[in-house]
């Protein structure tokens, strides 16, 4: 089942104006159940396993009202415009909701997500916070079996069989989204950031096997326009990395490039820490899926004693050649809020410059925020 | 608070015992460099009876921070942070706490240098961020204490997590203080930590009676020693000393607040920088703030039959690690215990996990019991995000409120 490049055309734009649209015809014409969550550490191939389509939730970019009711405007855009999708019932296709314990405000709002907009199931898996050592590894492992358990209690038993065929499918799509960074990083200019972060988004979006087809076609499609090397005459764009959670200011991202500047790497959870470090597989899928939580890049909401974060994105600063950081984050977000400083340190001795973009969904003014990313991408050209 | 309200006002004998206690630790604790007495900064729902155990001396950023948000000094100590690039949206603790290792600032001349550090995260995710600054800072090791939240029930397999950790704790201990840890010693100290928070939660008890002996405002500033100390018994002596004149006032109809008319709920911690105003407030108009969701987090249940166990239980059943769902439960019972005619919720920007949730447990407790809740929007320590009128005018509306129920 291939799919072509006008096929992925209509596809990324569909995902951009209505991302739950996929999901919703999927259900209708399959019959099947779809599951909405909101973190990337979230085990999708439990939920894939079950024969379900895990989505992922990531807010819209609209000025959060009904919400209001429930959480303070010192509370996150994200978790604001999503309850508010959820109480104006966009989300009344969801079989069920998974919320993973990271930061303070996802806590919460899994409380009130279910007493207020809940659909039919609720699931929370209480990840450690301590993301190594054997005690925690323990915990974790028993966390995902419990919720594997709660799952299959709703939905259906599945068998190991089906969740290493899912494991296998999701691997898959880490591979090639690692290949498309892959690329990307040597020839930036065959593929826009925009369109790159719609493709990350929509690959938590739409059932992976078909984004996976999707993904030949983008690679095959860029592998032919990259030969031969060096014949494209491309003005070079400002090589940025991004970090921040999720990344999907599109409007963002066109007034990035048009400034002469491409994200060339990033830490966005619907980036590079979505699909960076595969499942290596053993005879316990669970044990395999509880590794992968261990060793995939860091969110800043998670702690281990073993590894700096900081030092994590400064290699991958320099290995990805940038030549400047786009911190991007929502207002109201701590655990990015607290580690913008020492990274931001870090940058300063590695004398790489940077510049801090705070957003909230709904408010944000294109037109400001153009002026200081042009006068930042001047800098850096110098 | 008015002239006539004046003239009822009785102070708190105990006070001035209180303040020794503490100053003589703070004294303790700014000297321990060159003693040989190591020094642990530890979260306000982090497991210290190990630390006294082991002969540490605990150091409380949280506590410090109550003193420079009630003394004024705190937004001076937030802008120090803020200059380093720590956004004015993050906790005001934590903004404050990291200035002042800075600058040396606020009533004491600033916490001394830790050793190591000893965060849990039973109160909050935030800990994590800010020790892992403090922990850079002053280029020392930190032991992170993961308490999973709980949604319905602790399961099995968290309660393990938690009750394998009080080990590794106790070899980080061991490791950092070159000390055997003693079980002996740390059944002394779990005996002497029963008994303190027993008598605390009797303290607290007393404003069952109508009029209350305390105020919550009373309890916020005597829940110093519960917090930082409990486990030794110079605490155990202290809160023995406050419980009987908590009971002698009862014995001679001493009330907190002169014609106490009515009886309130406290939600979140204080705002200590308007504390002793809002008090007086509340009191003129003859409303009692009897009880509380903050200081009751220090009355936690532990077994002296298994200490380590039921310690485990303890810390991670706390009131923030809990769902919304059973705060209400918990609220539900001190409105019946205390008999309260309602409840005022303190939305703390600076805090997540306490003031997210409080919309929904407003409307659930007032379509349980038909009581008022007032919310007000302020923050604990950084008075910049606190506007008096409009407190004053919520506050004055809910009274009048009352007045007609």
């Amino acid at each position: 089942m291939g799919i072509d490049s006008m096929e992925i055309d209509s596809m990324i734009e569909n995902i951009k104006y209505n991302p739950y649209s996929w999901a919703r015809s999927w259900k209708q014409k399959k019959g099947k159940g779809v599951i909405g969550y909101f973190c990337s550490y979230v085990p999708e191939e439990i939920i894939h396993a079950c024969d379900l389509l895990p989505v992922r939730i990531v807010g819209r970019n609209a000025v959060a009202t009904l919400s209001g009711a429930h959480l303070q405007n010192y509370c996150c855009s994200l978790a604001r415009t999503s309850l508010d999708m959820a109480l104006e019932g966009k989300f009344d296709f969801l079989d069920g909701t998974v919320f993973v314990h990271t930061c303070d405000t996802m806590q919460r709002l899994s409380d009130i997500w279910r007493l207020n907009a809940g659909s039919e199931e609720h699931f929370d898996i209480v990840l450690p916070a301590r993301l190594d050592g054997e005690n925690a590894f323990d915990y974790l492992r028993e966390e995902l079996s419990s919720f594997r358990a709660s799952i299959e209690r709703s939905f259906g038993k599945t068998t190991d069989e089906d969740l290493r065929r899912s494991i296998d499918i999701y691997n898959r799509n880490r591979e090639l989204l690692a290949e498309l960074y892959d690329m990307r990083i040597k020839r930036p200019e065959l593929l826009s950031s925009e369109k790159l972060y719609l493709i990350v988004t929509m690959s938590s979006l739409v059932e992976k096997s078909i984004h996976n087809s999707l993904l030949e076609t983008q690679i095959s499609d860029m592998k032919r326009s990259a030969s031969p090397v060096g014949l494209n005459t491309v003005d070079e764009k400002v090589r940025i990395f991004g970090i921040g959670s999720l990344m999907e200011e599109w409007g963002f991202l066109q007034m990035l490039e048009e400034a002469g500047a491409t994200f060339v790497d990033d830490d966005f959870c619907n980036g590079r820490r979505y699909f960076e470090q595969g499942i290596t597989e053993g005879d316990d899928p669970i044990m395999a899926i509880a590794k992968r939580i261990f060793e995939r890049p860091i969110c800043p909401c998670k702690y281990k004693v073993s590894r700096s974060r900081v030092q994590e994105i400064m290699k991958r600063v320099q290995d990805a050649g940038a030549q400047g950081v786009i911190f991007f984050q929502f207002k109201f977000c701590d655990p990015h809020a607290f580690d913008y400083v020492p990274l931001k340190e870090a940058l300063e001795r590695a004398s790489i410059p940077s510049i801090l973009i705070e957003i909230e969904q709904g408010s944000v003014s294109l037109e400001q925020l153009r002026t200081r990313i042009e006068a930042f991408i001047e800098t850096i050209r110098g | 608070m008015s002239e006539e309200g004046k003239k009822h006002y009785v102070k708190i004998r105990a006070t001035e015992n209180m303040k020794k206690l503490m100053t003589d630790y703070y004294i303790q604790a700014k000297t321990a460099a060159g003693t040989g007495k190591k020094v642990c900064w530890i979260t306000s729902g982090g497991p210290v009876e190990f630390l006294i155990a082991m002969d540490v001396i605990p150091v409380y950023p949280e506590n410090h921070g109550a003193m420079c948000g009630a003394s004024r000094t705190s937004v001076e100590l937030a802008e120090v942070a803020e200059e380093m690039g720590f956004s004015r949206d993050l906790c005001s603790y934590a903004r404050l706490d990291i200035g002042q290792a800075v600058t040396a600032g606020g009533p004491i001349g600033g916490l001394p240098r830790p050793d190591f550090l000893l965060c849990c995260n039973n109160i909050c995710g935030t800990v994590l961020k800010w020790y892992e600054h403090v922990s850079r800072y002053y280029d020392v090791p930190m032991f992170f204490f993961d308490t999973p939240f709980i949604h319905k029930e602790t399961r099995e397999h968290a309660f393990e997590y938690v009750r394998n950790q009080c080990v590794e704790l106790i070899e980080f201990l061991e490791d950092q203080t070159r000390r055997n840890f003693s079980e002996n010693k740390f059944a002394e100290v779990a005996v002497k930590s029963v008994q303190a928070v027993d008598l605390w939660k009797k303290v607290l008890s007393t404003a069952e009676h109508r009029p209350s002996p305390l105020t919550c405002f009373d309890a916020f500033i005597h829940m110093a020693p519960i917090v930082t100390l409990r486990g030794t018994q110079d605490v155990v002596d202290y809160y023995r000393l406050l419980l009987s004149e908590m009971e002698e006032r009862i014995e001679n109809g001493i009330s907190a607040v002169p014609e106490e008319r009515y009886r309130l709920i406290w939600d979140n911690i204080p705002i200590w920088y308007e504390m002793r105003n809002l008090g007086k407030l509340f009191a003129s108009r003859g409303a009692c703030l009897v009880a509380d969701t903050y200081t009751s987090a220090w009355a936690v249940d532990i077994r002296i039959d298994e200490p380590l166990t039921s310690m485990a239980d303890a810390y991670t059943s706390v009131y923030l690690n809990i769902s919304i769902d059973l705060m209400v439960d918990q609220v539900l019972s001190l409105i019946q215990r205390f008999k309260a005619d309602g409840m005022v919720m303190h939305s703390n920007r600076s805090c997540k996990p306490y003031s997210l949730g409080q919309y929904d447990i407003a409307r659930m407790v007032t379509e349980k019991t038909g009581k008022p809740v007032v919310i007000i929007e302020a923050d604990m320590t950084d008075s910049r995000a606190y506007s008096e009128a409009q407190v004053r005018e919520r506050i004055e509306a809910f009274l009048e409120s009352l007045e007609r129920m």
